[in-house]
């Protein structure tokens, strides 16, 4: 099991941000190696996720919830996905919330999530997919960040 | 004539030449009616274990049964972890192996044998009656041989005292059962191997060690240029076929990270004689888009991840890919695949490594031993690496090669080598050649050290001590816990060796393991070099594994 537990900071205003946060085709847009494929009835998505342990490429395909509640700014995704090569499942519970952060003005968006990786991959890339997790949590921070950029200009 | 001098004719009617072991009450019999006979020389090691390792090395560098022996009970249970090595290792071997007496079941030395050789994956012949001497002994052989594992010939010490009566018969040894045909494949199954390769755009030949048994080599080459290929080896089959241009070393973990870059855009592999673990292609992560084609001796090989290859050619790997190449050869296929000049600008400077890392005082970089030693001892000079930490280095920056080039791998454990280095030796008539391997390791089997000088080995041992249990070491610093735990100090190896009567040398930089290989070149025989390493340098495989990166 694998914890992530960060405090992202962004330096747009809360709404911005959320506005960002919400939109699923947006968050997607800021996780390294993912793409949102379709909407089911259950308004939950199909995603692909390719990322890379070492050097080894692994591609996911992964069912992705979201539950939001617009008037606390905080949320939930759960994401499930198993890859179709050598029979590595992933599963991730993640929570964030959008506060406001006085000095300087901007956003901080506390995220604690629990990624669980099986299979037969699980042994393979042992303490490193955490590494790789955290990796890919500093460049979403990037991405939210100049997203938000773009989304309030 | 009694069974134990029938039994020890026996021996010998199989065409044995050297054993390896330690005498015990149970052997003993045996051992002196061998030393009667004469032509078979017995090498007395310090640790039972340590004589199947040898037997096991004996195998993997003749492709000939290797022979050990041990006493009864205490001398048997010595054998687990070689025994189970050799089994991984697919190595033949026969252990004669005395046994507590059938009428005594209180024996002090007691011991279910036959229990003990299935725990430890070993095939199981024993000796009930005295007329069972001849049966025996050829089944063990036979069994060796075509089922390619160690078997124990379990040998009771009352029935070795029994008289046996047929002794005007002539042994037929196990040779006389087995047939010299090799597997010619299926042309059905050949041609839909034809099939797959002539649709291919960027093939890759890997190769392992039953390829190179078979003698594969040339008709590997050819079909890889008829079909554009990249050449691969397994690790067991490490810098084999490295003399063409398009070779990209091992196919897994202990490849280059170029390698694993170009094997992304495969979409045909074509496995001549290797297993295909999870080693070689890392569970199949690394071909996401290839199809297989497997030819191997066996009649069937279930590849890592529990899939079937795409197309399946049991025949012996030279004539399978003899056959292939002809075929393709009939339709007039030739494809430019992955042998382009962009691609072999790739593979220039595939083996670099030039992270830095700040080295602990007193210690060399292990690459540079790596480097040195790979520089200055001759490539008529045999390889073997060994297990752990250090293995990441070795079975990675060696890539010229040599007569024999064998890695260590089997059953994850370590010390091993060692055993299997000086039964190698021993089997290729003493020629000079170096085992590079962890302080663990060497320090497991240091005994054998005497033995080596004792009969005059000329292996080199060069010990990459960076004074720790190194897997144990980096996997505890990359889960933030206390890596201190797993450090052990040594003594100077260098100083243990001449103590024990060879040569040895402490190196702390790259000019004293120059100096000191140099001193062995000149005069090769029994010598260790303890090279103090920086255990800051981190493997390349640890890197990936622990750290995610992408190196």
């Amino acid at each position: 099991m694998i914890e992530v537990n960060e405090r992202i900071e962004v330096p747009s205003a809360p709404r911005t941000v959320w506005s960002v946060l919400s939109d699923p085709h947006e968050v997607v847009g800021c996780v390294p190696g993912a793409a949102l494929g379709a909407e089911q009835e259950d308004g939950s998505f199909d995603a692909t996720l390719t990322v890379k342990f070492g050097p080894a490429k692994v591609a996911f395909r992964a069912r992705v919830a979201l539950e939001l509640d617009p008037a606390a700014m905080s949320g939930r995704v759960l994401a499930r996905g198993k890859d179709d090569k050598g029979g590595t499942r992933i599963r991730s519970n993640l929570t964030f919330r959008v506060e406001e952060r006085a000095e300087p003005a901007g956003s901080v968006v506390p995220i604690e999530a629990q990624v669980e990786i099986g299979g037969k991959l699980a042994s393979l890339v042992e303490g490193g997919a955490a590494l790789v997790v955290k990796r890919m949590t500093r460049e979403f921070t990037e991405r939210l960040a100049a997203r938000c950029a773009a989304a309030a200009a | 004539m009694k069974v134990y001098q029938r039994l020890a004719a026996n021996f010998k009617a199989e065409g044995v030449t050297h054993m390896f072991g330690i005498m015990g009450d149970a052997n003993m019999y045996w051992m002196h009616e061998l030393d009667k006979l004469g032509g078979v020389k017995m090498l007395e090691v310090r640790h039972e274990g340590a004589g199947l390792g040898m037997a096991d090395g004996w195998a993997r560098a003749t492709r000939s049964v290797g022979v050990a022996t041990t006493t009864c009970g205490p001398g048997v249970s010595q054998l687990a972890t070689a025994f189970l090595t050799a089994s991984r290792a697919e190595s033949p071997i026969v252990a004669f192996c005395g046994e507590h007496p059938t009428n005594d079941q209180e024996y002090n030395q007691r011991l279910d044998q036959a229990r003990f050789a299935a725990g430890c994956e070993a095939g199981f012949v024993r000796l009930n009656t005295p007329d069972d001497a001849d049966d025996a002994v050829r089944k063990a052989f036979y069994m060796a041989r075509m089922e390619s594992r160690p078997v124990m010939l379990s040998a009771p010490m009352d029935v070795q005292q029994k008289t046996f009566e047929d002794d005007d018969e002539p042994y037929k040894p196990s040779s006389t059962l087995i047939p010299p045909r090799a597997v010619r494949p299926d042309p059905e199954a050949l041609r839909q191997a034809a099939d797959i390769v002539a649709g291919a755009k960027q093939p890759v030949i890997i190769v392992g060690r039953g390829a190179r048994w078979s003698g594969a080599g040339e008709a590997v080459l050819r079909l890889a240029k008829r079909t554009g290929a990249l050449v691969a080896t397994t690790l067991m089959a490490k810098t084999w076929l490295s003399e063409d241009e398009y070779h990209v070393g091992v196919a897994g973990t202990y490849g280059t990270r170029t390698a694993m870059r170009l094997f992304e855009e495969t979409d045909c592999v074509i496995a001549v004689g290797a297993s295909m673990n999870r080693y070689t292609i890392e569970h199949g992560y690394l071909f996401p888009k290839a199809r297989y084609v497997q030819i191997d001796s066996k009649p069937h090989v279930v590849m890592a991840g529990g899939r079937s290859a795409d197309c399946y050619v049991q025949a012996d790997a030279r004539a399978g890919v003899e056959g292939l190449d002809t075929l393709l050869e009939e339709r007039s296929f030739r494809n430019v695949g992955y042998r382009t000049p962009d691609v072999r600008k790739q593979l220039a400077g595939q083996y670099e490594d030039r992270k830095e890392f700040p080295l602990d005082p007193g210690t060399v970089d292990p690459r540079e031993v790596i480097r040195v030693l790979e520089e200055t001892v001759p490539t008529s000079i045999s390889l073997f690496t060994g297990s752990g930490a250090t293995a990441g280095f070795s079975n990675i920056m060696f890539t010229r090669q040599r007569p024999l080039v064998l890695p260590s791998h089997f059953f994850g454990c370590i010390g091993q080598m060692m055993p299997a280095a000086m039964g190698a030796v021993v089997a290729t008539g003493n020629k000079p050649a170096m085992l590079v391997d962890g302080d663990a390791s060497v320090m497991m089997h240091l005994a054998e050290f005497e033995t080596m000088v004792r009969y005059d080995v000329p292996l080199l041992i060069v010990v990459m001590n960076n004074e720790a249990l190194g897997s144990e070491y980096y996997k505890l610093h990359a889960h933030d816990m206390k890596s201190e735990l797993a450090t052990i100090p040594t003594p100077d190896l260098g100083a243990v060796a001449r103590a024990f009567g060879g040569r040895g040398r402490l190196a702390r930089n790259a000019e004293d393991v120059r100096a000191a290989a140099a001193e062995w070149i000149a005069k090769p025989g029994p010598m260790m070099i303890d090279a103090r390493i920086s255990r800051s340098v981190v493997t390349l495989p640890y890197r990936r594994i622990h750290y995610g990166e992408d190196e």
